[in-house]
């Protein structure tokens, strides 16, 4: 893990890497297949991988066909109904969005066929299938990426900076929000997402949180609410975690999706840290335009900071040319996961929960 | 003419002898304080007498105004109540438990009106969302979060002259830190807006030996199933004050931050080029906070009519505040005993 944080937390490695010389126009050298399309970020990967030079879609595969077919054309590929069709198609790397139950499935299916997978977050729905995907890359020699695009955005990144710097002295407190709008579909069913906006949102910014200060959450409590905010949801829409790292710093973290859809936006990505010498507050979304549309019927943040989504993409393909290890490893999703598991159980119990280190 | 004592003449004292002296049909009459310099000093600024005695002031006034710290509370109050002298309070109602339960249970048995000054019920943008929660707006109530955030309140220009003990504060025994002096404002408000409370839970800096500072995340479950958040900081940068609302519902959200565009903002370019800038959002006198809520208790207590703060509400924001501190100490969630 000391590698994979040296690698991000140095900006200029980082950028040396996105300065690899790509193959000649028109030559790929890197074959990616898109497993599934059934979460939303499919399309943003798929936009920024489609766009770099050297890197060819090799196809979808999707076990909803006409998500499948409809994706196919967008990219102008071939449309697989099977996953091991598009897996003997010679890829490099498997990019999986599916829904999340179903990354293990895949994940384990793809493993030593591609040498890379960047795999959607969470991880997986359940502990053991997690430790199952990590397990079989690694007899397999496949390197697992998990998709924690937030590492990758300027403002965060910025942050990730300036705390290096020791800016803030000693560090007391984190108060962080992962609001998002109700996203409906099978992040509603809980068989297929493994929870609602705990698991949905509590694994971004506890993966951030980890990554910035090189530390672990000892300790969860959470109030999970249950249709608090969608009646007849049938899931948990509203939760509150109130953690502990093992470096001291306390703090909470709002997974609500608390956004309506008359909401000028999606949700936000916020973290308000406290120091000794003052504090640092993050608004990772908030360089928007307002638009005003009638067509709409709304008012709306139009976003026009950088993606993420970008940098992920670019760190992935960069894995795969250079062969290092994963910069967003399959553990670092793994404890992510925990955390939201046991936020899961401490709302079950009304008492905190200690996590194993 | 309606003749008010104050009790107290520390910093709030000084907030309150303004806004009284402002009110019309109301005479501030003077001020009592254990140490009597400190009277002495409010009566050169604000006029009226020095009194030598709690009861001195009570047999002089129509209404008595109770601005002593929250550990001085019970005397003052039970006295004033006992005498029959309609009451305001400021907050906390008292700093522990038992103080509230004592002066609750003397307001019942004397039947004279006691008013609990929860100011934060009188800023306009916090009772204009509890209207628009109410209006059906945004549906049922589904998370709530609000935050109180600034530096250790130092001796600002008002206070040098020594009239206010800002060490009181830093003492959190006696204070109660954060979570008794400011959380109470927004457990208040939140149990306000979405009911009563079940459990809280809280993670804070009290214990942790950084005296002045303090800083306070509560997670907060209401008996309607809603969830709320609370941040109260001691130890925020100088200067970077800042309150906020977030209400969402089954239909909406109402959103307010005080760090958001002002409605006056002056920038003047000095002569070394430098920029000044401030910012100011200014509103009727009689909509200040701290006018209203006085005003409320002038009017509620002419025409017999009930507070909006009752001293049950009062005892309940200390009773969870007392429960969010046990919650550091004991690292677990507190329940909510509402008997």
């Amino acid at each position: 893990m000391t590698t994979q944080s040296k690698v991000l937390s140095d900006p200029a490695v980082f950028e040396a890497e996105q300065a690899l010389v790509a193959p000649p126009e028109g030559v790929a050298d890197i074959r990616l297949g898109l497993f599934s399309f059934a979460h939303l970020h499919a399309s943003s990967y798929a936009h920024y991988v489609s766009q770099m030079p050297g890197v060819a879609l090799a196809g979808v595969y999707d076990d909803d066909l006409e998500r499948g077919r409809r994706a196919a054309d967008t990219y102008d590929i071939p449309y697989f109904e099977q996953a091991e069709r598009l897996l003997a198609e010679e890829l490099d790397g498997a990019v999986i969005c599916s829904e999340n139950a179903a990354h293990a499935p895949l994940a384990l299916q793809a493993a030593g066929h591609v040498r890379s997978i960047l795999c959607e977050k969470p991880i997986a729905t359940t502990v053991s299938d997690g430790q199952a995907m990590i397990d079989r890359c690694r007899e397999t020699g496949t390197q697992l990426q998990i998709a924690f695009p937030m590492r990758f955005s300027p403002p965060v990144m910025e942050l990730k900076r300036k705390l290096d710097t020791g800016i803030l002295g000693e560090m007391y407190s984190v108060k962080c929000t992962n609001h998002g709008s109700m996203p409906g579909g099978w992040f509603a069913d809980p068989k297929l997402a493994g929870g609602g906006a705990v698991i949905d949102h509590t694994v971004h910014v506890i993966d951030l949180l980890r990554w910035l200060w090189n530390t672990e959450v000892e300790e969860v409590y959470a109030e999970v609410g249950h249709e608090l905010l969608h009646p007849g949801l049938g899931i948990d829409d509203v939760g509150l975690l109130s953690f502990r790292l093992t470096n001291g710093v306390f703090g909470t973290l709002d997974t609500s999706w608390s956004r309506p859809p008359s909401y000028p936006t999606w949700g936000d990505v916020k973290l308000d840290i406290l120091g000794e010498q003052g504090m640092i507050c993050v608004d990772a979304f908030e360089q928007n335009l307002q638009v005003s549309s009638d067509k709409a019927g709304k008012t709306s943040w139009v976003h026009w900071g950088s993606s993420g989504d970008e940098g992920l993409m670019a760190d992935f393909v960069a894995m795969i040319r250079t062969g290092r290890e994963a910069s967003i490893s399959g553990e670092d999703g793994q404890r992510a996961l925990e955390v939201a598991l046991a936020a899961y159980e401490s709302a079950r119990r009304a008492e905190p929960v200690r996590l194993s280190p | 003419m309606r003749r008010v004592g104050i009790v107290g003449a520390g910093a709030i004292s000084r907030t309150h002898a303004d806004r009284w002296q402002r009110m019309p049909g109301v005479d501030l009459v003077g001020f009592y304080d254990i140490v009597e310099a400190s009277a002495r000093r409010a009566v050169e600024q604000f006029g009226g007498t020095v009194f030598s005695s709690l009861h001195a002031l009570l047999d002089a006034v129509d209404y008595v105004d109770v601005c002593a710290p929250g550990t001085a509370h019970a005397e003052p109050v039970i006295a004033a109540l006992e005498a029959g002298t309609p009451t305001v309070c400021e907050k906390p109602l008292a700093n522990s438990v038992a103080d509230c339960a004592r002066i609750v249970d003397a307001a019942e048995r004397s039947g004279t009106p006691l008013f609990v000054a929860m100011v934060v019920r009188f800023f306009p943008q916090f009772a204009k969302a509890k209207h628009v929660l109410d209006s059906g707006a945004i549906g049922a109530p589904g998370v709530i979060r609000t935050v109180r955030s600034g530096s250790y309140p130092h001796p600002g220009a008002g206070w040098r002259s020594g009239v206010a003990n800002t060490g009181y504060y830093a003492d959190f025994s006696q204070s109660g830190g954060v979570l008794l002096d400011l959380c109470v404002h927004d457990i208040d408000y939140q149990r306000w807006c979405f009911g009563e409370i079940e459990r809280v839970f809280a993670r804070g800096m009290m214990f942790a030996g950084k005296e002045p500072k303090d800083h306070a995340l509560l997670t907060i479950r209401f008996a309607n199933g809603a969830v709320g958040h609370i941040e109260g900081s001691w130890a925020y940068p100088r200067g970077r004050f800042c309150t906020r609302i977030e209400i969402a519902g089954t239909g909406g959200i109402i959103e307010w931050d005080s760090r958001a565009q002002q409605p006056l903002e002056i920038s003047i370019e000095t002569e070394d080029g430098i920029l000044s800038a401030s910012s100011s959002s200014p509103t009727a006198p009689q909509d200040d906070p701290y006018y209203a809520e006085l005003a409320h208790f002038v009017t509620c207590t002419e025409a017999k009519t009930p507070y909006l703060v009752s001293p049950y509400d009062g005892l309940m924001a200390v009773k969870v505040s007392r429960a969010a501190i046990e919650s550091l100490r004991t690292g677990k969630a507190v329940a909510i005993n509402r008997a």
